[in-house]
């Protein structure tokens, strides 16, 4: 009988624990739920940029033991070295090239495919296509077709100008950047032209009908209803295109290798180069940092400016 | 007047007509061209490749460079680690993406800067996370290994899964789960006996392209692995300044890896915009 009355007991208080532990979870149930997402960001990004943070004030090097505090004299070369701005200078060109032409083709495209007509659901899965593939093969696609001597490309130019054209399309200053930002615009059109589609398949149909109407010739229509409504979305896809415009790395390593010498580095890839193959650690974490707060800066600017209004 | 106006419109639609089309059609030469040529390069004969003019078909097609790129190349290695990494990857990432997604949605959870922390996440440098990860990895012994990979791959997919689906609980009904509250369910009973079933869709989606991302990803890949865990992408620096007789097997190994992410792709196409804007465009 005793022995039913404690185990009766335990059954209570255990109960009674659970409870508790239940009403607890159920008040913070939120928290909870988010837990896991935000441990992990906190452990595996947050962490390592508070950890890059004294990588960037001492001298770590896996030569050298021990890490002697330097200051700031890692910032200092980074910002001395001319290579870094050429490449800063580089990637804010490319970016801004590679931008600006997929945001006008993509344009181009969405207003071409807007409206329905035969064949147009067969053309759609193949211009979406390049979103897909990584951008290391689309650097391989493009070494192929623009090789020299036995590509394609300089064998079609030849037969179209008439005249031999060889052109050095990786090693040849401009061809090598014309041929970068046409890796990118290859892969990168579709991103804006689904997007700007989007953008204008939302506008009411009745605008366009109202516009006709009126007498508004097709340019008049684009100028006057169709690029004010489309001027949000327009710049929600610039900015996200822009923000990874900057990162750009994959193209560069496997068609140029930042060549000839460092004509072809963007900022990336200069610390890459500076961090993973001549193993400056401090010196290119230095650098990314520096890399990260202008990146913090256009981020603040745009997403703030740009995606507030947008984002419900 | 307005006669005259509406005939000129009528020849401007006209020429636009054309253009419209010429245009497309140029468009889809440019897409196509290098997918063409990258799976003819792949099933010619190594003795076509120095040839002037180009090949446009070879005479004789082979396979041996998907052989040679697959096992010479270490190709089906890279292939089984892309395959473990990039599913497993998927599934931590949906799954964290899910439970804060709901909570962001639900609960409101940490207000708006709790999301647009985990937004911002998205547009980090990468070069400024993987040169302390590269450091901490090789302490961790997380250097080189899989799960290395697949935890830094679940924290870089996590803004997008959070955010396509706090963007797909927004959307769906709360009534139901308000219903299991008043019959007695607890707030994790409603989210996982109620929500949870009816988020599956978007839970697919989500899933889908965290795995492409993760499938077609090379820069962390790049600099967390050597001869381990390498994943697909990676063995593309075995080509590089890389020789005319190794088109053949580069061409192959590109094949092999973007039939799959295509293949998936076309999958979510619908959900297309949604997935590249995190939800922030309704497509």
């Amino acid at each position: 009988m005793a022995d039913g009355v404690s185990v009766n007991g335990i059954t209570a208080r255990r109960s009674a624990r659970t409870t508790a532990a239940s009403s607890w979870a159920e008040r913070h149930i939120g928290w909870l739920l988010v837990a896991p997402a935000v441990v992990l960001i906190l452990a595996l990004t947050i962490y390592p940029l508070i950890y890059s943070v004294w990588v960037a004030f001492v001298n770590y090097d896996f030569e050298i033991p021990g890490h002697a505090f330097v200051g700031l004299q890692n910032f200092r070369q980074v910002i001395a070295d001319p290579i870094a701005r050429w490449s800063l200078l580089n990637t804010a060109i490319l970016s801004v090239a590679c931008v600006a032409v997929e945001f006008l083709l993509g344009l181009m495209l969405a207003l071409a495919m807007v409206k329905p007509f035969r064949g147009r659901a067969l053309i759609m899965p193949i211009l979406i296509v390049p979103l897909f593939i990584s951008p290391v093969i689309v650097g391989q696609f493009w070494s192929l077709l623009l090789q020299q001597p036995y590509g394609p490309t300089n064998y079609l130019l030849s037969k179209l100008l008439g005249t031999p054209v060889q052109i050095s399309w990786l090693t040849q200053t401009p061809w090598n950047f014309i041929a970068i930002v046409t890796a990118d615009v290859w892969q990168w059109t579709p991103f804006m032209f689904v997007i700007l589609l989007a953008g204008l398949t939302s506008i009411a149909p009745e605008l366009f009908e109202a516009a006709e109407l009126d007498g508004a010739t097709p340019w008049e229509t684009f100028r006057h209803v169709t690029l004010p409504l489309l001027t949000p979305i327009i710049l929600l896809a610039i900015t996200f295109r822009l923000l990874d415009a900057v990162k750009l790395f994959d193209v560069i390593y496997v068609m140029t290798g930042g060549g000839p010498g460092s004509s072809t580095y963007t900022a990336s890839f200069y610390l890459y180069q500076i961090g993973f193959q001549q193993f400056h650690l401090s010196k290119a974490t230095a650098g990314s940092w520096i890399f990260l707060i202008l990146s913090a800066i256009i981020i603040a600017v745009l997403v703030r400016r740009l995606l507030r209004p947008e984002v419900r | 007047m307005a006669v005259a106006r509406s005939r000129r419109g009528a020849e401007f639609r006209l020429g636009f007509g054309a253009v419209r089309f010429l245009y497309l059609a140029l468009f889809l030469l440019f897409v196509l061209a290098p997918l063409y040529w990258v799976v003819v390069t792949s099933i010619k004969p190594t003795s076509d490749y120095l040839a002037i003019p180009p090949v446009w078909f070879p005479a004789e097609p082979t396979l041996v460079h998907y052989t040679a790129a697959l096992f010479a190349y270490r190709g089906f290695a890279g292939l089984i680690n892309s395959v473990i990494v990039a599913s497993a990857t998927t599934v931590l990432s949906a799954l964290l993406g899910t439970l804060m997604g709901y909570s962001l949605a639900r609960f409101n959870t940490g207000g708006s800067h709790l999301s647009f922390w985990v937004l911002s996440q998205r547009f980090l440098p990468p070069i400024a996370i993987v040169l302390p990860v590269f450091l901490l990895y090789r302490g961790w012994g997380l250097y080189d290994t899989r799960i290395g990979l697949i935890l830094i791959y679940t924290v870089i997919t996590l803004p997008l899964s959070v955010w396509m689906m706090y963007a797909y609980f927004r959307q769906l009904p709360k009534e139901m789960e308000e219903a299991a509250l008043v019959d007695g369910c607890t707030r994790f009973g409603a989210f996982w006996r109620v929500a949870l079933p009816l988020a599956g869709p978007g839970i697919v989606v989500a899933a889908v392209f965290a795995f492409i991302f993760v499938w077609t990803e090379f820069f962390f890949a790049l600099n967390l692995t050597s001869r381990n865990a390498f994943t697909l992408p990676t063995i593309f620096r075995s080509f590089l300044g890389f020789q005319a007789s190794q088109y053949g097997e580069a061409s192959a190994l590109a094949v092999t890896s973007l039939v799959p992410s295509i293949i998936l792709g076309m999958l979510v196409q619908r959900h297309l915009v949604r997935g590249l804007t995190l939800g922030a465009v309704q497509g």
